[in-house]
């Protein structure tokens, strides 16, 4: 049986077409760091609409996957990871290591997600 | 996207636009009387500014009525809609681990790996999940009297293994081999109160680093 959650995998591997090795392990295998050029991060606050708000709300009630909540964190999500790249690539890096994510609920409608790691240049 | 965005914007500036003019031409109206204007500016005005209210509260009038059938729909199939899709999530985890030849996922960071590692790249998935209307009502029962709630448990445990499932999935369209030092993140979606419309929905975040050997 197919559901809707297996949505296309979009711009998910933008990093590596930006030339740009990101892991969350801490070091790459086979690939020596030779210099730790510090901490880079992005976030993205995503607020919800009303409309969506209500018919999720209603989806809500048969319970299951909220589809229209998991394509905007994805969203988000690759717009975070982006300005992480983004702010890597500024400082001459080449590589993100140890790469973390966090999610907070900033206020009741606004969603703040934040991704961090380690700029690096490797060999 | 940024389309949305802009959508949304565009539309809050005419709203405000439409208020602002209907605003100003009804002042306009006040201030000169003239009674042969063709329609009276309050027709404007209720346009305008009730209409939309009116619409939204008929809205809310319909929600209200449709409610218990909703909640009583999502009472008698709810259960089996989780039982499916925990069986299709089976299914398809065999079908990866036969692709595999093993299961992809590990918290290891790699130095099991013998022959070397080729590539490597990032991996994440995520699902927002939510527990029926009528789950929270038997939680809430079971909060009363203590004890385990095995109901929302069996929610989150399907969301979780539909992520861990969907970062098997991306890593084999991505072409990796192994993910590693995989991480699962749950968080809460709506934290809104009692009168939030989306309730007890949990955002189940997995990732990790995908690796192609050697």
């Amino acid at each position: 049986m197919k559901f809707k959650s297996q949505h296309t995998y979009r711009n998910t591997m933008q990093h590596i077409r930006d030339g740009i090795l990101v892991v969350n392990t801490e070091t790459i295998a086979g690939k020596v760091i030779t210099q730790n050029l510090g901490v880079v991060g992005g976030s993205t606050v995503r607020a919800k609409n009303i409309g969506r708000d209500f018919t999720q709300g209603i989806r809500n009630i048969f319970g299951g996957e909220l589809l229209k909540y998991t394509e905007l964190l994805e969203e988000s999500r690759n717009e975070a990871i982006a300005r992480m790249v983004a702010d890597a690539a500024a400082r001459g890096a080449n590589a993100i290591v140890n790469v973390r994510f966090a999610t907070s609920a900033v206020t009741a409608g606004a969603a703040e997600l934040f991704a961090y790691g380690t700029a690096v240049t490797v060999e | 996207m940024h389309y949305r965005t802009n959508r949304v914007r565009t539309l809050a500036i005419a709203l405000l636009s439409v208020l602002a003019f209907s605003v100003v031409v009804s002042a306009q109206g006040v201030v000169e009387e003239r009674p042969e204007e063709g329609p009276p500016m309050i027709l404007f005005v209720v346009g305008f500014c009730v209409l939309p209210w009116v619409l939204l509260s008929l809205v809310w009038v319909v929600y209200g009525v449709a409610y218990p059938f909703m909640f009583i729909f999502g009472a008698l199939f709810g259960g089996r809609n989780l039982e499916k899709r925990i069986n299709a999530v089976v299914l398809r985890e065999r079908s990866s681990i036969e692709h595999f030849g093993k299961d992809p996922l590990s918290t290891l960071k790699g130095s099991h790996i013998v022959g070397g590692v080729n590539n490597s790249g990032l991996v994440y998935s995520s699902i927002v999940y939510a527990p029926s209307h009528w789950m929270l009502l038997i939680a809430w029962f079971n909060n009363l009297v203590g004890g385990r709630v095995d109901i929302l448990q069996r929610a989150v445990a399907a969301a979780r293994s539909e992520a861990k499932q969907l970062l098997r999935e991306r890593a084999k369209e991505a072409g990796w081999d192994e993910v590693l030092n995989v991480r699962i993140d749950t968080a809460e979606m709506a934290p809104g109160g009692r009168n939030a419309l989306v309730r007890g929905a949990v955002e189940i975040f997995a990732y990790g680093t995908g690796v192609k050997y050697g």
